[in-house]
């Protein structure tokens, strides 16, 4: 099982749910299985641009994004992107 | 006061009724309509992270579904009720769509997503936004800034623009088709064919559909500029507005912060200011302010909302909110 961990205002919109465990094959799907998954991918299926995604606590965009692999007990974490002033 | 005002704000969702503000509710939503049909309410909400949503809570705000992810919306405007579990969504870019499951799914109107004259609409400061639909027995209306009003005579089979003799000095051509900056447009419920809208460019009144329009500024109005507009379902002859001091300013004009009042459709307008603050530099949004059995209510982008009775002074009913969006009455 993979843990996916939600900042505070993706978790309201799952329900108060701040973390979940999911099987998953990739950072990908263990995002899919999420309910919160549209707020998290765009109409093109990619991220928002806003949205940052580590894996134990590397940006999967240095690794192979969405494709990149998981196994158990690892922590994929979402994260809104500071932006703004 | 009505019952219960339903506040949209940058911040989130704002109860306001008889024993006080409650909320926030979806904080950190931007929730820039929110309306009640049979006690669920709809919001159509917008985060500039996680994208545009219209979200439903049928037990007065403790839970709240999203509807399946609408694609092609960018930014959710104006929710619409149409009765028998119809609901129309208007929003960015330049768009419209239905629902006849009470919000679950929506489909977009093709008609107006390919319509002949997209060309020639442009995105106002809020965007390309469709911001008003109208509901009628005998037509369909939107309008958006900055395209102008269309009106259909088919249930959105087909769209007519209907913008003659509306102003458009922003242009080179200053009577074009389309491409005009209507910020709210409203239809009389009790006039048929009777339409009001405030426009970047005057005050208009149509009774005929929408196939021509009357100017009503200045007749009394300190300037032609301002966003909502709000009218009195019991007489097709008022109507209220809250000028702005043009398009390079965006504030009560003077810093003084009025409602105009006519009662003779349009020919004179009148201040009702006793009771606001003065001076109040602010604004107030297009959907920001509503018409209910009480009377008058309308938010700020200060953070105030503020109601009257026929005749009566003003009074504040909240303060110290994030900046307002919407203003709807409610029951719940």
């Amino acid at each position: 099982m993979v843990s996916v961990v939600l900042p505070s205002l993706l978790a309201a919109q799952a329900g108060g749910r701040k973390q979940f465990d999911v099987d998953a094959a990739t950072v990908g799907l263990a995002l899919r299985a999420l309910p919160v998954a549209d707020l998290i991918f765009d109409g093109s299926a990619g991220l928002r641009p806003l949205v940052n995604v580590y894996l134990d606590g590397a940006d999967v965009r240095g690794m192979d994004g969405l494709a990149t692999p998981v196994s158990g007990g690892q922590t994929v974490r979402v994260v809104a992107a500071v932006a703004g002033g | 006061m009505a019952s219960t005002l339903l506040v949209g704000t940058k911040k989130g969702l704002f109860v306001v009724g008889d024993e006080g503000v409650a909320g926030p509710l979806l904080p950190g939503w931007e929730i820039y309509h929110a309306v009640a049909v049979d006690g669920v309410v709809y919001v159509a909400a917008n985060n500039f992270v996680y994208g545009a949503t219209v979200q439903r809570s049928a037990d007065g705000g403790s839970t709240w579904e999203r509807s399946d992810p609408i694609e092609g919306l960018d930014k959710a405007w104006h929710i619409e009720p149409a009765g028998d579990g119809v609901l129309y969504l208007g929003g960015d870019p330049g768009c419209l769509f239905r629902s006849d499951d009470a919000g679950r799914t929506w489909q977009p109107n093709e008609a107006l997503a390919n319509h002949p004259t997209r060309g020639s609409w442009h995105p106002g400061a809020g965007g390309l936004c469709c911001h008003s639909i109208q509901v009628t027995p005998d037509a369909l209306y939107v309008a958006i800034s900055a395209a102008g009003a269309f009106r259909s005579d088919d249930d959105g089979e087909t769209w007519m623009p209907i913008n003659r003799g509306i102003a458009a000095d922003f242009l080179p051509d200053e009577s074009p088709e389309v491409g005009h900056c209507v910020h709210k447009l409203l239809a009389h419920p009790g006039r048929p064919g009777r339409l009001w809208q405030q426009n970047h460019c005057g005050t208009y009144r149509s009774d005929d559909r929408g196939d021509t329009w009357k100017r009503l500024d200045p007749n009394g109005l300190p300037s032609d500029f301002g966003f909502g507009i709000a009218l009195d379902p019991a007489d097709p002859d008022a109507a209220y507005v809250i000028p702005e001091q043009g398009a390079e300013y965006r504030v009560t004009t003077e810093g003084r912060l009025a409602v105009w009042q006519t009662r003779d459709g349009g020919a004179s307008w009148s201040p009702e200011a006793d009771g606001l603050p003065d001076p109040a530099w602010t604004g107030v949004l297009r959907d920001a302010m509503c018409f209910d059995a009480g009377g008058v209510y309308f938010g700020t982008q200060s953070g105030s909302v503020f109601s009257t009775g026929r005749g009566g002074d003003w009074r504040e009913l909240a303060s110290q909110l994030p900046p307002v969006c919407s203003v709807s009455a409610a029951e719940l």
